[in-house]
């Protein structure tokens, strides 16, 4: 007997028992991290023939490597013989992957170069390389793949919306790309993973969690998600597919907010937006800076971070990010990129740390609820909030005041579509 | 060869340090920095350039004010309360002297208790290094780099002075 997840995710609330359930867990590794489209990391990482990074995707453990100067592989890190990993480090730079129990050696694209005293085989060599995703994809750099290429083209899954978003962040840069290579920063949570997405595009929450930030010192956050009426422009956005914004950019009070610059200090920079895109475009893009959005399952926007949702057990995770550098500016402009990363994200940051926190008293609050009291109405969360409010453009797009749950439940909605599609 | 009475000065100092640390003194602790004060805990080792790396904490002067400011605030949700916390330091070197500064290396190990949240007790094995200048005759700390064990896989929340 499954779950009926159709019974424990309803349009205006959830089941708690989802979040700490290991049998949902082990479902969601399935059909979400397997059998559809997860974010990997960025070609950014791996610039030379032969460098790699691993990466948990779900419970898998992958490597993503540069096979040749235009192939991005993603392998699972896992020797085809008998399981043993190949990589244990974050990175590194190899000509070929060796295991470290019976010497097989494995090319950069996963298929078996050398197997000690072959004679032992009858099997042909090309059936023993390692298990690679089945589907990849890449857009501006940003690698995803489909475990077992059931899943449909990306183009699906990401929908116009989700394009839109990366090339949004990625056209702030002057040359239009953007480098992700300066390391990732884990942030070890007790809590479900699931508890991520719907924080990192929670509007609601900002100014209670984060008030003794925003108590402390200035931040463009005050104008757009703390008080006052310009929050009141601040958009909470349902894409579909479960990819779901926070919009700022009807509340940002001056260009460059999101950078917490003036625009005298970036002057070359404003001017290389204006000359590759004019006046008009750039003028608009200082304006509107970049997206803070999730892209289902495991993708955040942060603005100038980027980080990456990892499940670990149905009640840790990890939140690991990078700080997003721009190509074509001064050293100082993407030091400072670094600065405010450290100060927004992860465990020591002003800012995300109270999120852990608030995770992990959801974690505690929860981890007793069960299943079979859905029907006994107990152990419920609401996640109803400006259900009557909500506006649906002609895209087919929901949106709201930034403070309600729209996001929320455009993250549980594609949730239950996963859950539920007949395999 | 450092004096005995250099060695002392050096210990008293970083004990101190400790001790306003572990116990929330915010303002005494503060009090111990100099006006260029920079503290690092890297997500690796302490190497290169700290201004070229992704850190986990990399405060200027100004930050570590901010810092401490939002520890008082009474709202920082992830010292709320303040976690009970007692650290042991230990193989205290004093690598280096100059004219008006002291370079410091020492061992520590933290115990924290993450009352916020799980109440699990957290240990936070590493080695802190200091720079310590004389002003108006007594010793303040310039930098506290600190490289934790740990540093490569990832962190539980880091809201407390380390």
């Amino acid at each position: 007997m499954g779950i009926n997840y159709g019974q424990l995710v309803r349009g205006d609330r959830i089941h708690a028992s989802l979040l700490h359930d290991p049998e949902a867990f082990a479902d969601e590794m399935e059909r979400i991290f397997v059998n559809g489209w997860v974010f990997v990391g960025h070609e950014s990482e791996i610039k030379e023939h032969g460098d790699w990074v691993t990466r948990q995707l779900g419970t898998e453990s992958v490597i993503m490597v540069r096979e040749s100067d235009e192939s991005v592989k993603v392998l699972a890190n896992r020797c085809s013989h008998r399981g043993t990993a190949l990589c244990w480090e974050q990175r590194g730079n190899n000509s070929f992957f060796q295991c470290t129990y019976h010497n097989w050696r494995f090319g950069l694209d996963g298929s078996v170069r050398a197997i000690p005293f072959p004679d032992g085989y009858d099997t042909p060599k090309e059936d023993l390389g390692l298990d690679a995703a089945k589907r990849l994809e890449t857009h501006r750099g940003f690698v995803f793949v489909n475990l077992d290429g059931s899943a449909g083209p990306l183009a699906d899954h990401l929908g116009a919306a989700g394009y839109e978003l990366i090339d949004r962040l990625c056209d702030l840069s002057p040359t239009g790309e953007i480098d992700l290579s300066k390391g990732w920063i884990a942030h070890r949570v007790q809590s479900n993973w699931k508890l991520w997405p719907e924080s990192d595009s929670d509007g609601y929450h900002v100014g209670f969690v984060h008030a003794s930030m925003s108590e402390t010192t200035d931040t463009y956050y005050d104008e757009v998600a703390v008080g006052g009426d310009a929050v009141r422009r601040s958009r909470a956005v349902d894409y579909g597919n479960g990819h779901i914004e926070l919009d700022w950019r009807p509340s940002y009070q001056r260009q460059l907010a999101w950078l917490g610059i003036t625009r005298d200090k970036v002057e070359s920079y404003c001017e290389a937006l204006t000359e590759r895109d004019g006046t008009e475009s750039a003028e608009q893009m200082l304006w509107d800076g970049p997206p803070h959005a999730f892209l289902f399952p495991n993708l955040f926007l942060g603005e100038l971070v980027i980080a990456i949702v990892e499940p670990v057990g149905p009640g840790e995770m990890i939140h690991r990010h990078t700080s997003v550098q721009f190509e074509g500016v001064s050293e100082d402009f993407n030091r400072r990129l670094l600065r405010q990363t450290e100060a927004a994200v992860g465990p020591a940051s002003f800012i995300t740390s109270d999120d852990a926190i608030t995770a992990e008293r959801i974690q505690a609050g929860i981890s007793g609820t069960q299943r079979s009291w859905a029907d006994q109405d107990r152990g419920w969360i609401d996640l109803s909030r400006g259900l009557h409010r909500e506006q649906i453009d002609e895209t087919g797009a929901r949106s709201s005041d930034a403070s309600d749950e729209t996001t929320n439940r455009g993250f549980w909605h594609r949730y239950l579509e996963i859950m539920t599609e007949q395999v | 060869m450092t004096s005995l009475q250099l060695k002392a000065e050096v210990e008293d100092f970083l004990y101190r340090e400790a001790r306003l640390a572990d116990e929330f003194q915010l303002d005494e602790w503060e009090a111990l920095l100099t006006d260029d004060f920079h503290y690092w805990v890297p997500a690796g080792r302490l190497e290169g350039d700290p201004s070229e790396q992704l850190a986990y904490l990399n405060d200027n002067r100004a930050r570590v004010a901010t810092r401490i400011r939002q520890l008082k605030t009474g709202k920082r949700l992830s010292q709320l309360p303040f976690s009970p916390m007692r650290r042991m330091i230990s193989n205290i070197e004093v690598v280096d002297q100059g004219d008006d500064t002291i370079s410091v290396k020492a061992n520590f190990v933290i115990y924290e208790i993450a009352a916020q949240s799980t109440g699990e007790l957290r240990i936070w094995p590493g080695q802190a290094q200091y720079r310590l200048r004389r002003v108006d005759g007594s010793l303040r700390m310039s930098s506290k780099w600190v490289e934790l064990v740990t540093a490569e896989l990832g962190q539980r929340n880091l809201t407390f002075l380390i």
